[in-house]
Parts: C-alpha cells; sequence; structure tokens
C-alpha cells in the first residue's frame, strides 16, 4: 500500500517538473524581427554614427588648432631665423664693445699692475700682491710705525688686494657666463618648441648663479666700504688717544 | 499459478503493469514537449530572408557609419601625433637640451670653483685674524667679527677722552663698519648656497622630460627671485654704510664750525678782558 502511494507521489512530482521545465515554444513573428532591426539600424545611424561625426570633428578641430595657431610650423621656421638674426647683428656687437681696451697707466709699475688687474685670468692671482705692493709700498717697519697704525694699515692693503682679486675672478666668471649665454642662444636657435623650456630652466639657473656671483662683488664692496668707515673711525680714536696724552703731558709740564 | 477467471488474469497483469505503464507515458510525454530543432538555414524558413537582409543592412552602416568615421579619427590621430613627434617635441632636440645641461653644468662648476681661490693677504696676526673670519664663508664666523674688529681698529672711546657727540659718532660708525663686515659673510655664504642650488638645478634637467622641465624652470626662477632679495639686503647695507660715512663728514663740519664758534667766542671775551 504504501509503495503504491509512494510511486503515485514520484510520478506526480516527475510530470510537475517536467512541465515546469519544458521549454516554452518561441513566438518571434516577421514582424519583431523587423523591428529589431529596424532598432540596431536606427541605433548604428544615430547614436554611434553622429557620436563618431562629433568625435572626428573635435579631432579635426584640435588639430588644426595645433598646428595652424599654437605650434605653426611657418611661425616656428621663422622665429628660429629671427634667433639667429639677433644673434648675428647684437651679440658680435655686444662682443666687440665689451673687449673695448680700458687700460691707461703709463709708468712701469702701474702700468704692470693694472694689466694684471685687467687680465680676466684668475690664475694671475698670486702675482697681484707683488704688483700691487711696487705701487702701493709694503708695510712699515715695526719701528717706524704704531702697531695700530700697522694693523690699520696691513688691513686696509689686505682689503683692497681682496677686493681686487674678487674683480679679477669676476671678470672671468663673466666672460664663462657670456659663452654660456652664447651657447643658449645657439641652441635656441636649433631648439624646437618641446625643447625650450630645458632652455629657459638652464638660463634661469645660470641667472641665479649670476646673482650669486654679483653678491661676491657686493660681499667685496661691502668690506670695502666698511675698510674705509673703520679706517677714518680709527683715526678720530687715534686722534682722541693723541689729544688725551697731549693733556696729561700738559699737565704733567704745569704741575712741575 | 492459478486464474480463477480471464478477467482475474487481465486485473492480475493490470496491477502488474501498471507503474511502468505510467512511466513509460511519462516519458513519452516528455519527447513530446521536448524543444525540437530550429529551422534557420538553406532557406527552408520564411524569415530568413528578412534576417539576412536585414543583417546586410547593419553590415553596410557599420562599414560606412562606424569604419569610415574610425579611420577618419586613426588617420588625423596619427598626423597629430607625428606633428608632436616631428615639430612640436623632436627627440633630438630634447636630446640635444639634455646634453646641453650637462655641458654647461660642467662650465658652472669650474665657475663656482673659481670663486673658491684664496684672495686673503694680510701678513700681522691680529689683521690675518679678521681677514679669515671676513672670508670665511661661514655664518658661524660672524659672531668672531667683533672681536677680530676690535683687535684692529681699536675699541670704543672712554668717556674722558672725548665729548658725547664724538664718541657717539665714533659708536655708530664702528657699529655700521661691523654690520656691513657680518653681512659681506653672510653674503658670501648665501651666494654659495645659491651655486649649490642652481647646480642641483641643472642635475634634474639632464634627467628631465619635456613635462617636468616647466617645473624646475619654476623653481629656478623662485630662486632667482629669492637671490635679488638678498642682493638687495647687500645693496641696502651698502647704502648704511656710504651713509653713514657721508654722515660723518657732515658732523665733522658741524663739529668744526662748534669749534670755531667757540674759539671766536673765547678770543671776544679775551679781548674784551685785555681792554677793560
Amino acid at each position: 500500500m504504501t509503495n503504491k502511494l509512494s510511486m503515485k507521489v514520484a510520478l506526480t512530482l516527475c510530470l510537475i517538473f517536467l512541465l515546469l521545465l519544458a521549454p516554452v515554444a518561441a513566438r518571434a513573428g516577421v514582424t519583431d524581427i523587423i523591428s529589431l532591426l529596424t532598432t540596431i539600424t536606427g541605433t548604428l545611424n544615430n547614436s554611434i554614427g553622429q557620436v563618431l561625426d562629433g568625435i572626428q570633428t573635435v579631432n579635426t578641430t584640435i588639430r588644426n588648432f595645433e598646428q595652424q595657431a599654437v605650434w605653426p610650423i611657418t611661425l616656428i621656421d621663422e622665429t628660429r631665423a629671427e634667433v639667429a638674426q639677433v644673434r648675428a647683428q647684437f651679440s658680435n656687437l655686444a662682443a666687440q664693445v665689451h673687449s673695448i681696451e680700458m687700460s691707461s697707466a703709463t709708468l712701469v709699475n702701474p702700468k704692470q699692475l693694472e694689466t694684471r688687474l685687467r687680465s680676466r685670468q684668475a690664475g694671475d692671482l698670486t702675482q697681484i700682491s707683488a704688483s700691487y705692493t711696487q705701487v702701493y709700498q709694503s708695510l712699515p717697519p715695526p719701528e717706524q710705525a704704531t702697531p695700530a697704525q700697522r694693523n690699520m694699515m696691513d688691513m686696509d692693503d689686505a682689503l683692497a688686494l681682496g677686493a681686487l682679486k674678487t674683480a679679477i675672478i669676476s671678470d672671468q666668471a663673466s666672460e664663462q657666463m657670456l659663452t654660456v649665454a652664447d651657447g643658449l642662444e645657439t641652441q635656441a636657435g636649433l631648439s624646437a618648441p618641446g625643447s625650450a623650456s630645458f632652455l629657459t630652466t638652464q638660463a634661469q639657473a645660470a641667472a641665479l648663479q649670476n646673482q650669486a656671483m654679483l653678491q661676491k662683488l657686493l660681499a667685496a664692496e661691502l668690506r670695502q666700504e666698511a675698510a674705509k668707515l673703520a679706517h677714518s673711525n680709527t683715526l678720530r680714536k687715534q686722534s682722541a688717544d693723541a689729544t688725551r696724552n697731549l693733556r696729561n703731558g700738559m699737565q704733567q709740564i704745569l704741575t712741575r | 499459478m492459478n486464474w480463477k477467471s480471464p478477467n482475474h488474469f487481465l486485473r492480475c497483469a493490470w496491477s502488474f503493469l501498471k507503474s511502468k505503464v505510467a512511466l513509460i507515458a511519462a516519458l513519452a510525454l516528455l519527447l513530446v514537449l521536448a524543444p525540437t530543432r530550429a529551422r534557420a538555414q538553406f532557406g527552408l524558413d520564411p524569415c530568413c530572408a528578412i534576417i539576412s537582409a536585414g543583417l546586410n543592412t547593419i553590415s553596410g552602416l557599420l562599414k560606412n557609419v562606424v569604419a569610415q568615421p574610425l579611420s577618419s579619427i586613426q588617420q588625423i590621430q596619427q598626423q597629430a601625433a607625428d606633428f608632436e613627434q616631428q615639430v612640436v617635441y623632436p627627440i633630438a632636440a630634447i636630446n640635444s637640451a639634455r646634453g646641453l645641461a650637462g655641458q654647461l653644468r660642467g662650465q658652472l662648476k669650474q665657475l663656482s670653483q673659481l670663486y673658491r681661490l684664496p684672495t686673503n693677504s694680510a701678513t700681522l696676526p691680529a689683521p690675518q685674524q679678521l681677514e679669515q673670519s671676513l672670508l670665511s664663508h661661514d655664518p658661524k664666523a660672524i659672531a668672531q667679527v667683533a672681536r677680530d674688529y676690535v683687535a684692529v681698529y681699536g675699541a670704543a672711546i672712554a668717556p674722558a677722552d672725548a665729548p658725547p657727540p664724538v664718541r657717539d659718532l665714533v659708536d655708530m660708525s664702528d657699529a655700521e663698519a661691523q654690520a656691513a663686515l657680518k653681512r659681506a659673510v653672510q653674503m658670501d655664504a648665501l651666494a654659495d648656497i645659491e651655486l649649490a642650488a642652481a647646480d642641483q638645478i641643472n642635475q634634474q634637467l639632464q634627467n628631465a622630460a619635456p613635462g617636468s622641465a616647466p617645473i624646475l624652470e619654476a623653481q629656478a626662477s623662485a630662486w632667482l627671485v629669492r637671490a635679488n632679495a638678498y642682493t638687495q639686503s647687500a645693496v641696502a647695507e651698502l647704502i648704511r654704510v656710504r651713509s653713514i660715512d657721508l654722515a660723518n663728514a657732515g658732523a665733522q663740519l658741524k663739529f668744526s664750525v662748534g669749534d670755531i664758534n667757540t674759539l671766536r667766542s673765547n678770543t671776544g671775551q679775551a679781548l674784551q678782558r685785555r681792554s677793560q
């Protein structure tokens, strides 16, 4: 009895499953297919086609703008030619002006000193002291001047010589900097819009170094001016000392 | 086995076969309901002609509406790429600019070393000591400048040795002279820092790209602005030291005028006493 019942239940379940899982017949007609194809065609024509046309237009506009307005080849070539022209016109002229002779000493010793001062060769620095001493004399021996006077004279000479040496170094540095500027200008004439920023950066870095060298010159000038001020101030101090000594001497004479 | 009647036989046979028949019937139903093969090929279905025409239309549209613009876009982008590679960012020009950066770096390094050449020349101990501090390029040496300065240029005048106006003038002059000397040491140190910064920027430029070079350019510009500011401070110090010098000359004249007035007054008083 139980077996019969379970068999019936199994059969019923099997039939239900079969009915559920059985595929339903597709009912796509010709109209549906035509509608689907029309939709696809419409999408291709309107959505995709129009967007692609738009992209094409934008790309063409960008290309034309870049080639005709931002980086026009003719203008780039003209600018390169102008760089070469300006270089030919002014760089040589400036170089000629810069090389005008400035010397004017007539006597042997000043002439030698002047030649060394205007040599633009930092290698001559050690010989400057000898030429300087020949023109401006060496320090007096201890028996001929007070220690304070000798200190001040030595300091004056040292700072004057230091400033002169700095000027020679600066001259040589200026020459090298002019070579750097020349190299940058030459390269500018061969550069492209994309490589010009490299040259600008190099020029900025060189300008920074130039500024640093200018500061070194200013430092030398500051030392010089300070020494001049200190020198005249020391003379006042020495004058006060001399006045005190005179007063003391007078008092001693009067008390006798 | 004994069957009482044919009916009894049939009942027994049915009860025996009932479940098997049901199973076979279920299987037969499954076969009937199972989907049959689609008939979409060889023009056997009337829909095939429509589908074929539709697909041909789509294919045509893909060729004309999609492929042609895409080809055109590709061509435009290729032209743009060629233009950028050949005109705007040619590798040769970029490499040449990088090479120049290396070359200039070497030249500028030599130039920086020039300023390291010794320029000292003092011979006596006190001036030597002061000169060493002044040319040290070391900000720590600034603290020693005052002591070394006094050793060379002397200390302030004692109260008993000069009137207050003269002592004021001398003190102010010493102060400005020392400030100028200290500023000189400071400027040398700052200039060394700027040279090092410029060298580093040049070094970075050797490995830069067109897109990163403007960043270095901006940094170099910023350093240049900073350097200009330092130069201005040095020029200001120079103006101060020259102004104090000028003020001293003016003060000297004023002292002379005062001295002459005192002399005139004393002489007048002396002459009056004699006439009385």
